[in-house]
């Protein structure tokens, strides 16, 4: 084994150049078995990718991909900003934060912790992609798993950013700003209790662990948490962007209007449509506003599911917190978010 | 992922959003506001990037000693998970990061345009235009044509059947969606409210257009008047005078 890093330098080193960003690759030194295999299928894919330039530039010039490709991009642009907040908001958590200061301040019985983690949630201006890392890091830092999960429902939901866009895309309807303050919230915290009666906290427990005390400094902890979290949801953020991409290329958004007459059915197809566009929560109410033929009510639910379970946020549980909880998850916040969101349109629009 | 790779990762992440904003390219995907917060975002990262690349070179330098007393192989995956990653998970959850090279390479090598004519009959929505209760002001018919985007000029023609156009001449810009639509030729152009995922496109038949018609994704400034709104309610204007553009830097109307 002993004579294999020393082999491999030279490799590194002479591919360095050709990958084109010079400067990034060239300080890669002789990596672990992981390293070299890493940035080895980076420099490859840099070159494959430069060579089928001219391959992918006319596929692009199809409309329907290009059409795809710039969805998928400006999903992910879009969200970086806000992802980067998160991180940001997470690493402090890890590094400034000590354990005991979150055990002593969060409320101990799930009746007072759901509740406050909601309004908590109300405070962080963010979209949903913001909020994930920071309820993982909450997790790991002694919050109970059901305040957790009902901060990660609630800031997406009804911050002030978005209860704001909510008021510019419904002007006249102030209304709409309430029932979505109160549909948001109240999912948050019917799931939160739900999940305090009858989830199961081992399937968090990746989430929950404590990190080690790595003994760096803070500013170290800081910096590696913010990276690492980055990396993770960021990857996929991808994976949701591209599914919602293909759907948003694959079907007309027309498709869903022959459902707009039925009460019922209107409520169910909104319900689909925010989890298959997968809209930044602080777009989302424009595009509310924009699908007239459809009941307030239904407009609602699609205002209250979209920031809490969709293609994009569906993937980044699943990366974040597991496969097995992400795949409870999803249908017990769906079922909430129908529910709480037809109860509140029907008693105030 | 190891540290050097995902560190570059992140570099690379960040110096792409900075290097969007700085050529204007940013305005295909999201709005003009974003602009300094992916600036922002985009140092952060590079900031994350290189300090992460520089800790990872130095504990290289200085781990070759514990790595030859330790066994083989197994130091460098702690090394490289533990510390550099800082949260623990192991690679089964870091492969991921890799993917974030996608966008990247996208941007990179191809930089999608703006949403153009396909995705215009996609987002149906956007042409049931009313004009929300608002009552517009008359148009000035002043010697200067008012410059109006498509959204504005579908939402008067939906205020009172358009009776706050008057006699007045208006200017509109926007791309051929289709080529033969009816009589003329149908323009649009998308209102973003956030990012191109929540596009939705305004539409208006452009009627009269001298020369030969326009291919699709032709971008066009229009001047003309009012002409009603079609048996299919997309709203009509008469060309008087018609030139073709190049794209816009901002592709959308806010």
């Amino acid at each position: 084994m002993r004579p294999q890093p020393p082999a491999t330098t030279p490799a590194v080193v002479t591919s360095s150049p050709s990958d084109g960003s010079g400067g990034p690759g060239e300080s890669a030194g002789p990596a672990g078995s992981a390293g070299q295999w890493g940035l080895a299928v980076a420099v490859g894919l840099l070159l494959a990718a430069v060579g089928l330039r001219p391959v992918l530039a006319e596929q692009f010039a199809r409309p329907a991909v290009a059409n795809w490709a710039t969805i998928f991009v400006a999903i992910v642009v879009q969200a970086m900003p806000f992802l980067a907040l998160g991180v940001v908001v997470s690493g402090a958590i890890a590094a400034f934060v000590p354990p005991s200061l979150v055990g002593r301040l969060m409320p101990r019985r799930a009746v007072v912790a759901v509740p406050a983690a909601a309004l908590a949630g109300a405070a962080l201006p963010g979209c949903e992609c913001g909020s994930i890392p920071v309820a993982r890091r909450l997790m790991s830092r002694g919050v109970a798993p059901s305040a957790a999960l009902t901060f990660l429902l609630a800031a997406p939901a009804i911050n002030p950013v978005v209860l704001v866009s909510t008021a510019v895309a419904f002007p006249g309807q102030p209304v709409m700003v309430l029932a979505r303050f109160l549909a948001g919230s109240g999912t948050a915290v019917l799931v939160g209790l739900l999940w305090a009666g009858l989830g199961d906290d081992r399937l968090l427990a990746r989430a929950m662990r404590a990190e080690p005390e790595s003994g760096s400094s803070r500013l170290a902890v800081f910096a590696a948490t913010a990276r690492g979290d980055l990396l993770s949801a960021g990857g996929f953020l991808v994976i949701g962007a591209a599914a919602a991409a293909t759907l948003q290329t694959a079907v007309p958004r027309d498709a869903v209007d022959a459902f707009a007459s039925s009460p019922v059915l209107a409520v169910l197809a909104l319900a689909a449509l925010a989890v298959l566009l997968s809209i930044c929560s602080e777009a989302d109410a424009f595009v509310a506003a924009g699908l007239r033929q459809f009941s307030l009510t239904a407009r609602l639910v699609f205002l209250v599911v979209g920031p809490m379970v969709d293609l994009k946020l569906v993937a980044l549980h699943a990366g974040t917190f597991g496969r097995r909880f992400a795949l409870r998850f999803a249908p017990l916040t769906l079922v909430c978010a129908i529910a709480v969101g037809s109860l509140v349109g029907w008693w105030l629009l | 992922m190891s540290p050097e790779a995902g560190s570059t990762t992140v570099l690379l992440v960040g110096a792409l959003l900075i290097r969007l904003v700085l050529t204007g390219d940013y305005l295909r995907y999201v709005r003009g506001g974003m602009g300094p917060w992916l600036v922002a975002a985009g140092a952060l990262l590079v900031v994350l990037g290189v300090t992460g690349l520089v800790a990872a070179v130095r504990r290289r330098a200085d781990v070759p000693v514990a790595v030859a007393g330790a066994g083989p192989g197994d130091p460098d995956g702690h090394d490289g998970d533990g510390d550099g990653d800082g949260d623990g998970h192991g690679h089964g959850s870091q492969w991921v990061g890799w993917l974030l090279l996608a966008p990247v390479l996208a941007l990179l090598l191809v930089t999608p345009p703006a949403l153009g004519s396909f995705g215009v009959d996609r987002t149906a929505p956007g042409v049931r235009i009313s004009s929300g209760g608002a009552l517009f002001r008359p148009l000035a018919a002043g010697a200067e044509p008012v410059p109006l985007t498509l959204l504005e000029f579908g939402e008067r023609a939906g205020d009172r059947s358009g009776a706050s156009f008057g006699p007045a001449r208006v200017r509109l810009t926007g791309f051929v969606a289709v080529p033969a639509d009816g009589e003329g030729v149908r323009l649009a152009r998308y209102q973003i409210a956030c990012c191109a995922a929540d596009a939705v496109a305004t539409v208006v038949r452009v009627v009269g257009l001298p020369g030969a018609t326009p291919a699709r994704d032709t971008w066009l400034t229009v001047v003309g008047t009012y002409r009603g709104t079609g048996p299919d309610g997309v709203p009509e204007l008469t060309v008087v005078d018609a030139e073709r553009i190049p794209p816009p830097v901002d592709p959308y109307e806010t």
